[in-house]
This record gives structure tokens, C-alpha cells and sequence, in this order.
């Protein structure tokens, strides 16, 4: 039985946190795993059409499954903020 | 005490504010309380604690409980029946001077009961600028008339000198006198429909139901908190004023049936009114909290037992006297609200039970625009364009955030026509619609946002002047969840001899777009502004945020996005990988082609190590 930590993870009976849609793991439960997939990070001025066009120097950071390409999480940050970092005890 | 009694009383508290809301819309005269709704109306315990939160903006729910305890603390020994105090000091309990607080104790047989409590945003406090929002003062000395607290009534007699000192220190005082009246008006059905209550039941058996009530709320949130995961979720609000870049971040702690919102690590306070005092950050998380953890159980003091705050001194979310502070409402308190709302959802999208409750950033920047100057009859008009509640939801795990469709913290809040804007202000509009594009893309698409462009028309100055207060035109504010993207930022745009609004006359065509208007464009997002001859003032406000991934939404609802503007073909194409045929259905082998093709970019990418 897996348990659901996010709109997009779970942790699995390894106690591993893991993708929801291919079950990809992307390391041990309770630590950060947004180093384990995959990244794009563009500016947010070019994200979803011309409404975006006057963002400043942020980026759309997106995490993607290295296994099935889904997209588990995104955030806008400044370059040199950190990644934001959810912990979830199951 | 049987429980029907005790859903009787409950019930009957429940009426009461309504009750009072009613009056308080019917006796004021402003558009601000009576389209936009930002006002508010609750009942406190007789030490000032939150016994039942109305509707309104909800983080003055908390607020105004502190400042019936200021008003019981300074004026102890003299509160008598039929008294109303003032008080609109933010570093006491006040958002900002513009909301009034007007706290009315209530007697039973000369005992003192409860408390009512209510707000407007008055028409204007005096500050630098008419209307409230003061962009250009550095301190709150310059934001107009501020009182930690005074006796406004005696003993159901209006206290003329000091109501005449607030009207000589403010402009428009006949409007501001409207205002005051219904807060007084408001806090006076309250207390009789409170003593009406205590008439029926008994002073004892309603002191009882309402400390089951506190008691039950308590009880309530604590065993939803346990239900729900152990856990530590950040969220980060970035917001831009002139050149400057500010921070709110949030770590919301939640452990065992208690909660803890903190805020260390956000920006020092600004020399800008974006600040809030301590009172005003408490408040702006219980704003989405009520809704999205407490949306059956009922909003009063027992809800607050659970839950802490951090807020480190001289921040932008506890700002320092004599900070300024105006704009709190439309900047550090929004973004608290925000904040709060990612957390929160993040918290519940980790149960399977609650996932459902989740929701991305509705509505996360205010653009509020205060118009002031001379009507077409000869008027002071001063006031806020309502479009500012209007609002975009965010998206759900569900469903999609709903198009213009308002904000968390005011489940009340709605905009005014055109045609009402159109009579008391000096101006028409060209257009207004939803904005293409705006709801932040995701499996749930975030709600769309509203534009407009308006001109002067038949002012009898040759126009007027407003107040910008933007953030959120640099940064997206209403983040999305699960993956979603946020919303598109606001825009504000201040178009330069547009031909289409030469000498006020009803020229023909009117430009349908911000790309016909055929004059000088400059981006603006604070200060003062003229609405004189032929300049037009546009407005974007900010799309609701997205819910999940977008090559996970269905392609026929992107089809139908399409279809009815809310998306262009190019963003289905690039961001849901939807590819649209000839008729504008949906060309399914392509949009596979494509969606693959997504998919194996995103394979490509570098890990994020
Ligand atoms: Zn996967």
C-alpha cells in the first residue's frame, strides 16, 4: 500500500517517495526529492502566451518524473532562492 | 443543554449577522461596501474573543477581536450600554486606517454579553491621497486619521465633538458620516437581535451555548488536524513595488492537532505601505484557513486555540511603528493569504480524505485603482473600481478554477456594472472582458481574469486622477498546485493621446483592444496617475492558478477553451499539446504527436541535482 504525500507523490512500501502516475522513486521518504527529477527552469515571461509577457527576471521551475515525464510540481523563484521544500512524516 | 436548543441559539447567531450585514449595506452609500462588499460583521464573547465570524473580507474576523480587547483594556470601568468605540490604529488592531472598526458592547439587564463588531472601508481618512491607499507617505503619519480607540456613542448618544473632529479631518465627510451610520446602525440591529435572543433563552442557557459553540469549534479543528499527515510546507510570495523585491515566505508547521504558520526569513519591512502589523498577518491566514480547513465547523475563538504564529519584528509581515502601512491590505496581507492557501492545500492534497479541499491561488494581487476628482454632476467622487473583487479561482483537483470568479478571503466579494462605475465616475469604459490566456495552465485550468480600458467622458475638469497600487505586475502571485502553473501577472497600462478617446466625444470605433489603441503605451503599477483628456488607463488583472499537470487535461476541454477565447490555439498547442483540426476540434493523432513530443523534452532535461 502506498500512502499520498502530494497531488502527485506517494510514498511506497519502501518507504520510498515515488511518482502517483509510474511509480518512479525518487528517494527516501522525508527527505527533499526534487533534486531526483528532472528540471526545467525558463523564465515565466515565456510560459502560456502574451498574459506572461511582462513577468520580470523569475523563472517557472518545473519538476518533472525522470520515469514517466509527468509534472509533479512547478514554483516561481528568483535564481538564487533555493527550492521550496515540503515534508510530509507517513 | 439538548442540542436543539443549542443548534436553535447557533443559528440564531448566524441570523443576527446577517442581519446586520443587511443594514449595513442599505445605509451606506458607497461602492465599495455596497458592489464590492469589503466590509464585514461578527460577535465576540464579552472579552472580546471571536464568538461567530461573518461573511466579508475574513481576516478581520481576528482583528476585530483585538480590538474589542484594545477597547475593553482602555476604557475598562467605562463601557456602558448603548456605547460604540472607534478604533482604525493598525499597530493596535486595525489592516489599515481606511477600515474602521466600529465595536459595540451588549447589555442584558446592565451586564455586559457580547460584543458586535463591524468595518467599511470609508470613502476617505485623510491620507496624502483621497481614498486611503497612500503610496507616496513614508510613515503613518501622513496616512490620515488614525485612533487607537475613542467613545464615538454615549449611551446611544452620538458623541458630536469627536465625530465632527474625524469629519473635519477628512474629505467627502458627508459620505464618511454615511459610513460611520452604518456601522452604527449595524451594530445596533446586532445588539437588538442579540437581546432578543438573550430574551427568549436566558442570559445563562445562550452564555452556555456559546461556550459550547467555542468549545466545539476547538474540539472540531483538532480532530481534523489529526486526521491529516504530519508535516512542514513552504510557500514563497514575491512581490515587486517600484524597483523594489519583496519576500514572503511561509513554513507551516503541522504536528499532532496543532498548527504553526511562520514566517521567518521574509523581507524587512518596506519604506512602502505594504506592511502589516502583527494583528494584520495573524489575521490573513485564518482568511484561507476558515474556509479550506473550517468549512464546517464554525469560525470563532476555538478555531484560533490550535494554531501559532511566528512573525519576526520590524518584517514585512510585522512591520514597526511608525511604518507605513495603507496598502496592507493589497500587500503583505494578500500575500500572507496566498501563502497560507499553498500550505494549507499542500497539507490537505497529502490525504486521501481531504485531497478534494485543495485548491491553487485564487485572485493572488489586488489591483486596486481609487479614482478621485469631479463627476459629471458636480460630485467628489472618490472610490475604488470594483473590478479589484472580481477576482479569478484557482484550479481544484476536480475542476477548474472558475473564470472571474473572486477570491478565498471574501466569499462575498462580487464587482459592480459598468454602468454603475459608468455613474458615478466621470468615465466610460471601452471594453471589458475576460483576458485570453491568464488562468494558469494545468490538468484543472486556473480561472480567467478581467481587462478593461476606460477613459474620461463628460468630466466637467477635463478628467480625473487615480491611485495605482499594483503588485504582482513583475511576478505571478496566485501560485498553482500539484504542478499547475501559477496565474499571469497583472498589467497596467496608461495609454498616452489615444484617438479613440479624443476630447471625451464618442468617437467611433472605440478600440476593442489594447492593440488598437493607437497612442503611447507606459507601463505603470504605482503612484498617482491623470485620466485627462484622451489618456486611457488598461487593466489586466491576474489569472487564477492551475491544478496538475496540462498534458493531463482532457484535449476536448482545451478544444472548448479554445473555442471561447479563454486559451489561444498557440498555448494548446505548446503548454496542453493540443492540436486543434480545421473545425477547431480536436486533431487527436497530432495532439498525441505533440503531447509525446512534450514529453520527451521534458525527458531531456538535466536532473535537477
Ligand atoms: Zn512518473
Amino acid at each position: 500500500m502506498s500512502t499520498r504525500i502530494s497531488a502527485s507523490l506517494v510514498v511506497n512500501e519502501q518507504g520510498e517517495i515515488a511518482c502517483m502516475e509510474c511509480g518512479h522513486a525518487l528517494g527516501p521518504a522525508g527527505e527533499p526529492w526534487k533534486q531526483a527529477a528532472r528540471l526545467s527552469q525558463t523564465p515565466l515571461q515565456g510560459a502560456a502566451g502574451e498574459p506572461y509577457s511582462n513577468a520580470a527576471n523569475v523563472l517557472l521551475r518545473r519538476f518533472f518524473c525522470p520515469g514517466c515525464a509527468a509534472l509533479l510540481d512547478s514554483e516561481t523563484a528568483l535564481a538564487e532562492d533555493p527550492f521550496l521544500n515540503d515534508i510530509v512524516h507517513v | 443543554m439538548d442540542p436543539i436548543t443549542f443548534s436553535i441559539i447557533r443559528h440564531r447567531l448566524y441570523r443576527v449577522i446577517d442581519e446586520a450585514v443587511i443594514t449595513l449595506k442599505h445605509v451606506s452609500g458607497s461602492a465599495i461596501t455596497n458592489e464590492g462588499h469589503d466590509l464585514m460583521v461578527s460577535l465576540y464573547r464579552a472579552d472580546g474573543s471571536l464568538l461567530m465570524g461573518g461573511v466579508g473580507f475574513l481576516h478581520h474576523l481576528t482583528s476585530a477581536a483585538e480590538a474589542c480587547k484594545a477597547i475593553i483594556r482602555r476604557f475598562e470601568g467605562r463601557i456602558d450600554e448603548g456605547d460604540v468605540f472607534l478604533t482604525n490604529c493598525p499597530y493596535t488592531a486595525a489592516l489599515h486606517t481606511s477600515d474602521v472598526y466600529l465595536v459595540a458592547p451588549i447589555h442584558y439587564d446592565g451586564e455586559l454579553v457580547a460584543w458586535s463588531a463591524c468595518f467599511v472601508h470609508v470613502y476617505d481618512i485623510g491620507a496624502m491621497v483621497p481614498g486611503g491607499f497612500s503610496p507616496d507617505s513614508r510613515d503613518i503619519f501622513t496616512e490620515g486619521f488614525s485612533s487607537p480607540g475613542l467613545k464615538l456613542v454615549s449611551g446611544g448618544e452620538m458623541n458630536t465633538d469627536v465625530m465632527d473632529t474625524i469629519l473635519n479631518m477628512v474629505r467627502a465627510p458627508e459620505m464618511v458620516a454615511l459610513d460611520l451610520s452604518s456601522m452604527i446602525a449595524a451594530n445596533n440591529v446586532a445588539r437588538e437581535r442579540m437581546v432578543a435572543l438573550v430574551d427568549k433563552y436566558g442570559p445563562q442557557p445562550v452564555d452556555q451555548a456559546c461556550q459550547m459553540l467555542v468549545d466545539q469549534s476547538e474540539q472540531s479543528l483538532r480532530e481534523r488536524l489529526r486526521e491529516l499527515p504530519d508535516g512542514r510546507w513552504e510557500s514563497r510570495q514575491y512581490f515587486d513595488i517600484e524597483e523594489e523585491t519583496y519576500r514572503v515566505l511561509l513554513a507551516m508547521t503541522k504536528k499532532g492537532d496543532s498548527l504553526t504558520f511562520d514566517f521567518s526569513g521574509s523581507s524587512e519591512q518596506s519604506k512602502y505601505g505594504i506592511n502589516c502589523a502583527y494583528w494584520a498577518a495573524w489575521g490573513g491566514f485564518f482568511a484561507p484557513l476558515f474556509p479550506l480547513l473550517c468549512y464546517d465547523i464554525t469560525w470563532n475563538d476555538g478555531v484560533l486555540r490550535p494554531i501559532s504564529m511566528i512573525a519576526p519584528e520590524g518584517t514585512i509581515v510585522n512591520c514597526t511603528r511608525p511604518a507605513p502601512i495603507s496598502l496592507a491590505t493589497v500587500g503583505a496581507i494578500q500575500s500572507v493569504n496566498n501563502a497560507a492557501c499553498v500550505c494549507i492545500s499542500k497539507m490537505l492534497s497529502a490525504s486521501e480524505k481531504y485531497a478534494k479541499e485543495a485548491t491553487a491561488v485564487w485572485h493572488g494581487s489586488h489591483f486596486a485603482i481609487f479614482m478621485f476628482g469631479q463627476n459629471q454632476k458636480n460630485q467628489e467622487a472618490i472610490g475604488i473600481m470594483t473590478e479589484t473583487f472580481g477576482g479569478a479561482g484557482g484550479g481544484r483537483s476536480f475542476a477548474d478554477g472558475v473564470d472571474v470568479g473572486g477570491e478565498i478571503p471574501n466569499p462575498i466579494g462580487r464587482m459592480a456594472n459598468v454602468e454603475t462605475t459608468e455613474s458615478h465616475f466621470p468615465v466610460r469604459y471601452l471594453f471589458r472582458r475576460a483576458t485570453g490566456d491568464s488562468g494558469g495552465p494545468g490538468k484543472y485550468r486556473g480561472g480567467t481574469s478581467l481587462e478593461y480600458a476606460i477613459q474620461q467622458h463628460d468630466s466637467p475638469d477635463g478628467g480625473i486622477h487615480y491611485v495605482v497600487s499594483g503588485k504582482g505586475t513583475k511576478f505571478s502571485m496566485s501560485d498553482g498546485l500539484g504542478g499547475g502553473y501559477p496565474g499571469a501577472p497583472c498589467n497596467f497600462r496608461w495609454v498616452h493621446n489615444n484617438d479613440a478617446a479624443e476630447a471625451g466625444k464618442n468617437v467611433n470605433p472605440f478600440a476593442t483592444s489594447l492593440d488598437q489603441m493607437t497612442g503611447e503605451q507606459q507601463s505603470i503599477s504605482w503612484g498617482v496617475f491623470p485620466l485627462m483628456d484622451r489618456d486611457v488607463l488598461y487593466v489586466r488583472s491576474d489569472g487564477g492558478g492551475g491544478y496538475g499537470d496540462p498534458l493531463m487535461r482532457e484535449p476536448d476541454k482545451t478544444a472548448r477553451d479554445v473555442r471561447e477565447g479563454s486559451v489561444s490555439k498557440g498555448v494548446a498547442r505548446s503548454v496542453y499539446g493540443v492540436v486543434l483540426d480545421a473545425e477547431g476540434g480536436v486533431d487527436a493523432e497530432a495532439s498525441m504527436r505533440a503531447r509525446d513530443a512534450i514529453r520527451a523534452q521534458r525527458l531531456g532535461q538535466e536532473a535537477a541535482e
